[in-house]
């Protein structure tokens, strides 16, 4: 998941005096689409091969470059690696390791590698993406609270209305949950058929309000839909940071279990579980 | 063998000699978006030739990518004045592929009323 897994091929060199004539002739020869500028020993910018076919051969490649590249740690995330590369808009990174450069991470690659974790239907990330999210918090011992979201009965709206409907209600049901989720703070992703898992940084106060509205029955598509959710709480967790994220991941999914228990005991609506 | 006797080939040389002007550019260049000489190429070539003479001038213009000037002529106008006049005199002269040079006189006129003695 980290980013330095998409570098392809050796760092290739030019100085900034040369043609671009040179240019084209060096990528040629080397196979490749992109040389790092280097003027003196300091990276200068970024020479592509559609820099290339933009500009008269004869120029010097100072004139032709990308200047000032982006440069990134090679252990940061492939989806903030995209991030700064749509902030900055720009199609390629230089992965710096130190002082040495480590290679040339390019947007195309970022989306392919993304599209492999993300979820056709509702365009959330999959599994590895929250686990990478979690084990790196962990890592850091930044608490976070893990929510492990269960659709209720949800079967049974496949079986009385047919899967695409059911389909129909997940996405709406998703980008319910995205809505709420901010950028800054939330994870979500789609673990399964009708379960979602966020990671949240936020403060406990809001956690407890987004997981009372969840809980809540919601209409979507003119179906009646509710949801368990199962809260392991990073701040009162007493072996929070011992806990590998797998069964951390496990027992949010049985408190998610004994929430719906609970819940259809009570009201026939599941509701909240949380151990603490 | 005899033909080869009286062939001959010769050659006319003309040569013309003038003083080099150091830089050979005049007050001013300006450099078309896909010219084959830079701006970061000619900002190099005026500063080997004249250090600290010339400043080039980035462009946000369609043919027009910069300007280089001698440093003379940014003493006297502003920048976005300069700018303003070379994209609009420029405009239907240049080819993008293309580099002009110019040059730049400034005539002052004073006229003062003074009191006589």
């Amino acid at each position: 998941m980290k980013v330095d897994e998409l570098i392809s091929g050796p760092v290739h060199t030019i100085s900034p005096e040369k043609s671009v004539f040179h240019a084209a002739e060096l990528m040629d020869g080397q196979g490749t689409d992109t040389l790092v500028v280097v003027d003196h020993g300091v990276v200068a910018g970024i020479l592509t091969s559609r820099d290339v076919r933009s500009s008269h051969p004869n120029r010097i490649v100072a004139d032709a470059m990308t200047p000032d590249p982006v440069t990134v740690s090679p252990d940061i995330f492939i989806w903030d690696a995209l991030k700064i590369m749509d902030r900055h808009r720009i199609g390629r990174l230089l992965i710096q390791d130190g002082n040495t450069l480590a290679g040339v991470v390019t947007r195309e690659a970022v989306r392919i590698k993304l599209s492999e974790l993300m979820d056709p239907l509702t365009g959330l990330y999959r599994e590895p993406y929250i686990r990478a999210i979690g084990e790196a918090l962990l890592e850091k011992e930044q608490p976070f609270h893990l929510l492990f979201v269960d659709l209720n009965d949800f079967r049974e709206v496949n079986k009385r209305y047919g899967h695409p409907f059911g389909n129909d209600v997940i996405l709406a049901f998703a980008r319910r949950l995205a809505k709420w989720a901010k950028e800054t703070r939330d994870f979500l992703y789609r673990y399964g058929g009708d379960e979602f898992v966020m990671i949240s940084t936020a403060e406990e106060e809001t956690v407890d309000r987004f997981i009372r509205t969840i809980s809540r029955p919601l209409d979507i598509n003119r179906v009646t839909v509710s949801a368990a959710v199962g809260h392991v709480n990073g701040l009162k967790e007493p072996r929070f940071f011992s806990m590998p994220f797998r069964e951390m991941l496990a027992k949010a999914s049985l408190l998610s279990t004994c929430a719906k228990a609970d819940g259809e005991e009570e009201s026939g609506n599941a509701g909240v579980f949380s151990p603490v | 063998m005899s033909d080869r006797n009286l062939y001959s080939r010769k050659a006319t040389l003309d040569l013309k000699i003038s003083e080099f002007e150091v830089p050979p550019m005049l007050d001013l260049l300006i450099i078309g978006r896909k010219a084959p000489i830079g701006p970061e190429a000619a900002r190099r070539m005026a500063e080997a030739l004249s250090p600290e003479q010339f400043t080039l001038l980035r462009m946000d213009h369609p043919k027009i990518e910069a300007v280089l000037v001698r440093n003379s002529v940014l003493r006297m106008l502003e920048h976005d004045l300069l700018t303003n006049i070379i994209s609009e005199e420029a405009e239907n002269l240049l080819l993008e592929t293309m580099v002009l040079r110019a040059e730049l006189k400034v005539t002052v006129s004073v006229r003062r009323e003074v009191n006589l003695r």
